[in-house]
């Protein structure tokens, strides 16, 4: 572990501190390092290494939390930060009870990340990406690291963990006579190099430019009547992963639910009481689980030393559960299911998703295409929104096709998603059994926490109206 | 300090070129800031944040890296420098590196330090929470409101191997504030480098002036074209973007702005400008990350894109002079002001020249399909009004009942500039919510004919 003993008892310092000002207290102090090296249309930006060692303090005294933090690794340090604590009046908050948990996690990296090797990859994806001649634009980027951390608090819980990641980011612009589409891909995980292939990202880029280059050469465009006519929509695993995410994961945040974060990142459809409710048809069963091993949002246990475990949010259409951490446990008088979690030392814990998906079902791409009959099939998108409340969401099409006889046709060059919520999961009438992840930096807070996600799950047909 | 402080940046600097780089640049940053959360009308929680850190810019032989540096003691200091060496012998040449500025730089005035901000700190958040809070309920029963108020403290000092040496200290204050009701919401944020200069409980004056503008009327509309007024909250985030598509970076790597020097990109009555001299904006700064000094250079000009943003290296690339852009990685926009000389007096005075249209008061969720051509679609969040023949006709229902619907505008953004067609008289500094140490100048804007749909 790179947390040292020296680490453990600072932390175990700033608890016993904190303990005498309230009636609960935690520490989490935590390394993290980063190499990252940047690519644009083939210039090497430059390297870069980053580390950062800090220590959170959190501290109900009087109902009230209290968060702070320092870089200053110091005993004194932390005196002169608990001295100088501002007494508020305001939201009562309580822990929810939990399990006391002592453990020591560590994922280890099969393929150790060193920085050559990362180079040499990112290389190779831009030569490769080069190599294809119709993209003009091109930004490739990788970046490895690793976060060790200790928390520990005074209900007696201590947990160690350290956990690597490695990530690249490929954006090109395609263009052909005239006109031109973006794509932007992430990769990676949590753990070493065995997660990063260069081999199969260039085949990944290479066939998504092909696909986009023939979407501008002969896309059809499609007219406003032909557009309202279109009722069945098969949407690949990346469609259903964004829905998922935006609109399934988000709202069911109970900080939102609660309001908590109504000036920032929104606030829900779901009402506190809206357990039960139906969100969707029968098919729909969705949930999270930060246990995926090798998912770039892994943890065993989450930052206020709960242990992980898979969420069902929604079972079979109902809504199934919030997401909670313990203020909002002890709110509704429930268990924390894990999902506190923090970008860094300095940031406060929110109620974060993780890995988020809809489950699959039987039936192949083939199939649910010939079940649509006639409609489109949207296999990545461009841009997409939502709402405050995460009632109604665009996704708009950049590599999307016609259906027509149960078979993928033309290329579409206009194609949006534009539904509501509600709308939208009541229209899944069948699932694909395939099922695949993607790769999100999910933003939160103010100031802004990105905390690394997937999301996902099968292809599946929507039918609409 | 503030000797200790640059002498620590160049020791730094000097120990960069002793390890064996060309050159190099550090800023070593002493930042303390407060955040007070406020959610359904009470104070949630008080984060307190204390940090002391030197980033490093270095290059040797054009090859770039880029580093913190944490552990400011002698030997950490060395054994970065040890692993930046490491990591940057095995890098290529950045060809179209051309180098840093070359100091010394004479600076112009002096930054915006607010001794308020520091006794803000320590004790009266909780007095301009409360005001804020009180204002939201005065402004109409039933009202709550959520919001962050932030203040800042930041020391920057800044050494460079050619010569530039310089130091800032600022302060900053920040009150986002989204007051709301079961029928509709406001949301406003105030910056300043002044802590007098935000007025919490006037934002619920505001909001509940603002709720008042429908007299409780509310209706739905169809998907199809209006002309949309954006208050100078939306307005200045979405008119940002040309700043960070100006930056040479993007244009390099695909921006809406690119190969369109010299031409016309807006209404010839619409000026933009990056500023980074006036030290009255938070996020701006009298020098950039490799010690230029930063002014205030216009992008579009009479509608005409005049300038891309440049550091020194891009500047001797094309033959230009830096606009003090410089970022520690690549060229980077300072504050975004935008002018437009055709204007009105006030936002009724904008309603009044509408036929058809809708009045927009915060948006979020803008994302581009495609950077190259500046399509995108927005989100407008909040009170949005519905607008015939001059006058507000209702409220679109946008929270959360049986009725309620979406509202999103799809536009580009050179089409948008092109159709700015009156200004009203109120520009002020502010930002987005979640746009942490920068902000914008923006007037409300009325813009003809932008795609609207319904869900």
């Amino acid at each position: 572990m790179w947390i040292s003993k020296f680490d453990e008892n600072i932390a175990e310092y700033a608890l016993m501190l904190a303990s005498r000002m309230g009636e609960y207290a935690e520490a989490y102090l935590e390394r993290s390092y980063s190499t990252a090296y940047s690519m644009e249309q083939g210039e090497l930006t430059g390297g870069a290494f980053n580390d950062s060692t800090g220590l959170r303090i959190r501290i109900i005294s009087e109902k009230k939390l209290y968060t702070l933090s320092t870089n200053k690794i110091e005993e004194s340090e932390i005196r002169a930060l608990l001295d100088k604590l501002i007494k508020f009046n305001g939201k009562e908050v309580e822990m929810s009870e939990e399990r006391v948990e002592q453990d020591d996690y560590v994922v280890r990296e099969k393929e150790i990340i060193e920085d050559e090797a990362l180079l040499s990859s990112l290389l190779e994806i831009d030569k490769r990406v080069k190599g294809i001649g119709y993209v003009k634009y091109r930004s490739v980027y990788a970046d490895a690291g690793k976060a060790t951390s200790y928390f520990v608090n005074s209900d007696g819980t201590r947990i160690g963990a350290e956990l690597p990641y490695v990530s690249a980011f490929a954006a090109m612009t395609v263009s052909a006579g005239g006109d031109s589409r973006q794509r932007m891909l992430q990769f990676g995980g949590t753990g070493g190099l065995e997660l990063f292939d260069p081999g199969a990202i260039c085949e990944r880029l290479e066939s998504e430019a092909g696909a986009l280059r023939n979407v501008i050469k002969t896309g059809k465009t499609l007219a406003k009547a032909e557009l309202a006519g279109i009722t069945n929509v098969v949407v690949s695993p990346e469609i259903i992963g964004i829905a998922v995410h935006e609109s399934i994961g988000h709202p069911s945040e109970a900080d939102r639910v609660f309001g908590r974060e109504a000036a920032q990142a929104g606030t829900s459809y779901l009402g506190p009481g809206d357990l039960g409710i139906e969100i969707g048809s029968e098919k729909v069963t969705i949930a999270d689980d930060p246990t995926i091993k090798g998912s770039y949002g892994f943890y065993l246990y989450d930052d206020e030393g709960v242990k992980a475990r898979k969420k069902v949010i929604v079972r079979g259409g109902k809504q199934d559960a919030l997401l909670v951490n313990r203020e909002y446990a002890n709110d509704l008088k429930i268990r924390s299911n894990s999902s506190a979690r923090s970008d860094m030392y300095s940031n406060e814990p929110l109620v974060r998703m993780s890995n988020t998906y809809l489950e699959r079902g039987e039936l192949g791409l083939e199939e649910l295409v010939e079940v649509a009959k006639e409609g489109i099939y949207i296999k990545s998108f461009t841009e997409w929104n939502i709402d405050d409340t995460r009632s109604f969401a665009r996704y708009q099409g950049n590599e999307a096709y016609l259906i027509r006889n149960g078979r993928i046709s033309t290329p579409v060059k206009n194609y949006a998603l534009e539904a509501k919520t509600l709308d939208f999961w009541h229209a899944v009438r069948e699932l694909g059994s395939d099922f695949e992840l993607t790769l999100g930096e999910c933003g939160k807070g103010e100031p802004v926490q990105g905390v690394p996600v997937t999301m996902g799950g099968p292809h599946a047909l929507l039918c609409f109206g | 300090m503030e000797e200790n402080s640059i002498g620590k940046a160049r020791e730094i600097a000097r120990s960069a070129i002793t390890g064996g780089f060309d050159e190099a640049a550090v800023m070593l940053f002493d930042r303390r800031r407060s955040y007070l959360k406020i959610a359904n009308s009470k104070i949630d929680s008080i984060v307190e944040k204390k940090d002391i850190y030197a980033m490093m810019f270095a290059s040797s032989r054009k090859r770039n890296f880029f580093t913190n540096i944490e552990d400011l003691s002698k030997k950490g200091i060395e054994e970065r420098i040890r692993r930046a060496r490491s990591m940057v012998e095995r890098q290529k040449p950045k060809d179209d590196y051309y180098g840093m500025a070359n100091g010394p730089f004479k600076y112009k005035g002096r930054d915006l330090a607010d001794r308020n901000i520091l006794a803000c700190i320590n004790c009266t958040m909780e007095d301009i929470a409360g005001n804020a809070i009180s204002g939201a309920e005065d402004a109409g029963r039933g009202n709550a409101v959520a919001g962050m108020l932030q203040v800042g403290h930041l020391k920057t000092f800044l050494a460079t191997s050619n010569g530039a040496e310089a130091s800032g200290t600022s302060t900053y204050a920040r009150l986002n504030l989204r007051i709301y009701n079961d029928r509709s919401a406001f949301q406003d944020v105030a910056v300043s480098r002044r802590l007098n200069d935000i007025m919490p409980h006037g934002m619920g004056t505001k909001a509940g002036e603002m709720f008042r503008m429908g007299n409780g009327r509310e209706g739905k509309i169809e998907k199809g074209t209006y002309d949309v007024i954006y208050l100078q909250l939306p307005a200045g985030l979405l008119l940002s973007n040309i700043n960070s598509m100006a930056c040479i970076s993007s244009v390099e790597t695909g921006s809406y702005l690119a190969g369109k020097m010299g031409k016309q990109v807006a209404n010839r009555n619409v000026n933009i400008y990056d500023d980074g001299a006036s030290p009255e904006l938070v996020g701006s700064s009298r020098f950039d990350a490799e010690g230029y000094p930063t002014q205030k250079t216009p992008i579009i000009r009479n509608g005409v894109l005049e300038n891309y943003l440049h550091n020194y290296s891009t500047a001797m690339k094309y033959k230009k002079k830096s606009t003090g852009n410089a970022g520690l990685v690549l060229p980077s926009p300072n504050t975004t002001v935008v002018e437009c000389r055709k204007t009105v007096d006030d936002v009724r005075s904008l309603v009044s020249k509408v036929d058809k249209g809708i009045l927009v008061t915060n948006t979020w969720y803008t994302r581009f399909s495609n950077y190259l051509k500046g399509d995108f679609s927005t989100v407008p969040r909040d009170l949005a009004y519905y607008i015939e023949n001059g006058e507000i006709k209702f409220s679109i229902r946008q929270t959360k009942t049986e009725n309620m619907v979406g509202i999103r505008i799809s536009d580009n953004m050179i089409r948008m500039m092109e159709n700015v067609d009156y200004a009203a008289r109120d520009a002020r500094q502010t930002s987005s919510w979640d746009y942490e140490e920068g902000s914008y100048v923006a007037p409300s804007v009325l813009v003809r004919g932008a795609n609207v749909t319904v869900a």
